[in-house]
């Protein structure tokens, strides 16, 4: 069954085209994760699926249906991006608000236990800090024990014990044909985590598919030996660092270049060849640059 | 989860958040009783001038609170993250209206118990059971234009000017409407168009309890201010929906 789905969905804000015909589409028990640089359109698209806003071309659809129906959304949980909660709320309070809207929600006890908030059940959503609110936030989406969740930035600003405290969750809730969408910043976040990864970069989705494809598509490998590094090879793209008498070669083609250093004649020693990781993939396909 | 679930849940939660303001709360319930103490207590020596000033600052009161929960609250709110936050719930927005709705109500209704409490302990009032009765039943029928007046303010204003905004609609519609000064002594241009207002149908139509009055033409005016704030409310209302979540 089709969870949510993006057909070839197009936005502009006034003459800024957001969205330049995005498809997507989630199923059961995937952990996806939507990446790509601020602005790409990664908000946009999540809005539209979550009926916060509506496409001008294509079509979005949750659980088959339109995401503007009260019944569709009772599958669904969505953490807020900003905090802004009624500061005179308290955290249980809240919790128990959002809870009353869903059939099977999970007890608010054993939601705030599992974000790491017993502590604070009792204390007013105003006076807690950021990362603290962020983990109200991250809760609040689960509470209902929806079938899908989307998690908006969900460790930014968290602390480290936190986010590790949310892996964990993200990993034991995506069983039973459970779902989770969830967008970061954080590479690592997206490569330990995730089933599935999607970029969209400048209103378009650049790819769809595992972490290891995408790592192997779009990965940089990386070679190092003690030497001198060779004069600039023409048509082959390389960035090369010297440390501490080794050369360093960040290449799509490291064939060419260890063909080259033989032809070359130039004297070498140690030489090693590695993946790169998922970050500089990353760059490469988003068109940034170390 | 049924809407009656909700409908408790959501009311909860408002009438938590507003307890918790009493810089707010107690305030906004004391002001028209605090009018009433300067400016009514000390002529209501006579049963029947008491009786007329309690309504009129009834009134006053009802108006005061629908005025800012609903023009001010939802100003302060329409833009605000937890807004966006509740459209991603399972919950139809006549929820939140009628949770909001009831909140003002009953705010309202506390606000004008309090004039009425000290109206009670300070003058010489003379209200039967029946006419208590026949009193709530007309502030809540009288109170709905203004329900939908405080929503056209919260739609159609933005948060900076809905408090201003109410405020002057507030208190010019209150002296204009002879809630402060009974209508016969309101001065040359207030006097003039004061029958046109809401404000002085709804004293109309309380005053009536102890008066003879001219009920139905007060009931056929306040019909028309409902029917024209509902209009302009629900314009205000698409306007934001469209531009907010287009």
């Amino acid at each position: 069954m089709t969870y949510l789905e993006l057909r070839d969905v197009r936005k502009n804000f006034g003459k800024v085209e957001a969205l330049r015909g995005v498809s997507l589409t989630i199923g059961g028990g995937e952990i996806v994760a939507l990446l790509g640089p601020n602005g790409a359109g990664k908000t946009t698209s999540l809005e539209i699926g979550l009926g916060l806003r509506s496409a001008d071309a294509g079509n979005a659809t949750l659980f088959g249906s339109s995401p503007r129906d009260v019944a569709t959304r009772r599958r669904l949980g969505v953490t807020p991006q900003h905090s802004g909660f009624p500061d005179n709320l308290q955290v249980r309070e809240v919790a128990r608000l959002v809870a009353v809207h869903y059939p099977h929600p999970a007890g608010i006890d054993a939601a705030l236990t599992a974000a790491g908030l017993e502590d604070l059940a009792k204390r007013r959503i105003g006076t807690l800090s950021g990362g603290e609110q962020r983990r109200v936030s991250v809760a609040l989406a689960f509470v209902g024990n929806p079938d899908l969740v989307v998690l908006d930035e969900p460790t930014t600003g968290v602390d480290l014990q936190a986010r590790r405290r949310l892996w964990d969750q993200i990993a034991r809730y995506a069983v039973d044909g459970r779902s989770i969408l969830f967008t970061t910043h954080y590479l690592e976040e997206a490569e330990a985590l995730a089933t599935r990864i999607v970029v969209i970069d400048r209103g378009i989705v650049k790819f769809d598919g595992a972490p290891a494809i995408l790592r192997a598509r779009f990965g940089m490998r990386r070679l190092s030996y003690v030497g001198d590094p060779l004069p600039p090879i023409p048509a082959l793209v390389a960035s090369v660092d010297r440390v501490d008498g080794r050369t360093i070669v960040t290449t799509g083609d490291t064939d060419a270049y260890v063909r080259a250093l033989i032809a070359a004649q130039e004297p070498f020693a140690e030489l090693e060849i590695g993946v790169s990781s998922l970050e500089e993939a990353f760059l490469t396909m988003t068109g940034e640059t170390t | 989860m049924n809407v009656v679930t909700l409908v408790g849940a959501h009311t909860r939660a408002m009438l938590t958040d507003l307890k918790r303001t009493p810089g707010y709360v107690i305030p906004t319930l004391a002001f028209p009783t605090m009018f009433f103490a300067i400016f009514a207590l000390p002529y209501a020596h006579t049963a029947a001038i008491a009786d007329s000033e309690m309504l009129s600052y009834m009134a006053f009161a009802i108006i005061g609170v629908t005025l800012f929960q609903f023009g001010v609250g939802i100003a302060a709110e329409r833009g605000r993250p937890w807004e966006r936050y509740l459209r991603t719930l399972p919950c139809p927005p006549a929820v939140r209206f009628v949770a909001r709705t009831g909140c003002a109500m009953a705010f309202g209704l506390a606000a004008a118990a309090l004039v009425a409490l000290v109206a009670r302990i300070f003058t010489p009032l003379d209200f039967n059971a029946l006419q208590w009765l026949q009193l709530i039943g007309y502030a809540f029928v009288g109170g709905i234009p203004f329900v939908l007046f405080g929503i056209t303010i919260g739609y159609w204003v933005s948060a900076r000017a809905a408090i201003p905004v109410a405020n002057i609609c507030y208190l010019l519609l209150s002296f204009a409407g002879g809630l402060w000064i009974p209508p016969q002594y309101l001065p040359g241009f207030a006097a003039r168009i004061s029958p046109y207002l809401p404000t002085r149908q709804f004293g109309e139509l309380l005053w009536s309890i102890k008066a003879p009055g001219h009920v139905g033409q007060a009931l056929i005016v306040l019909a028309a201010y409902t029917v024209f704030f509902a209009a302009l409310a629900s314009v205000g209302y698409r306007r934001d929906e469209r531009t907010r979540y287009a």
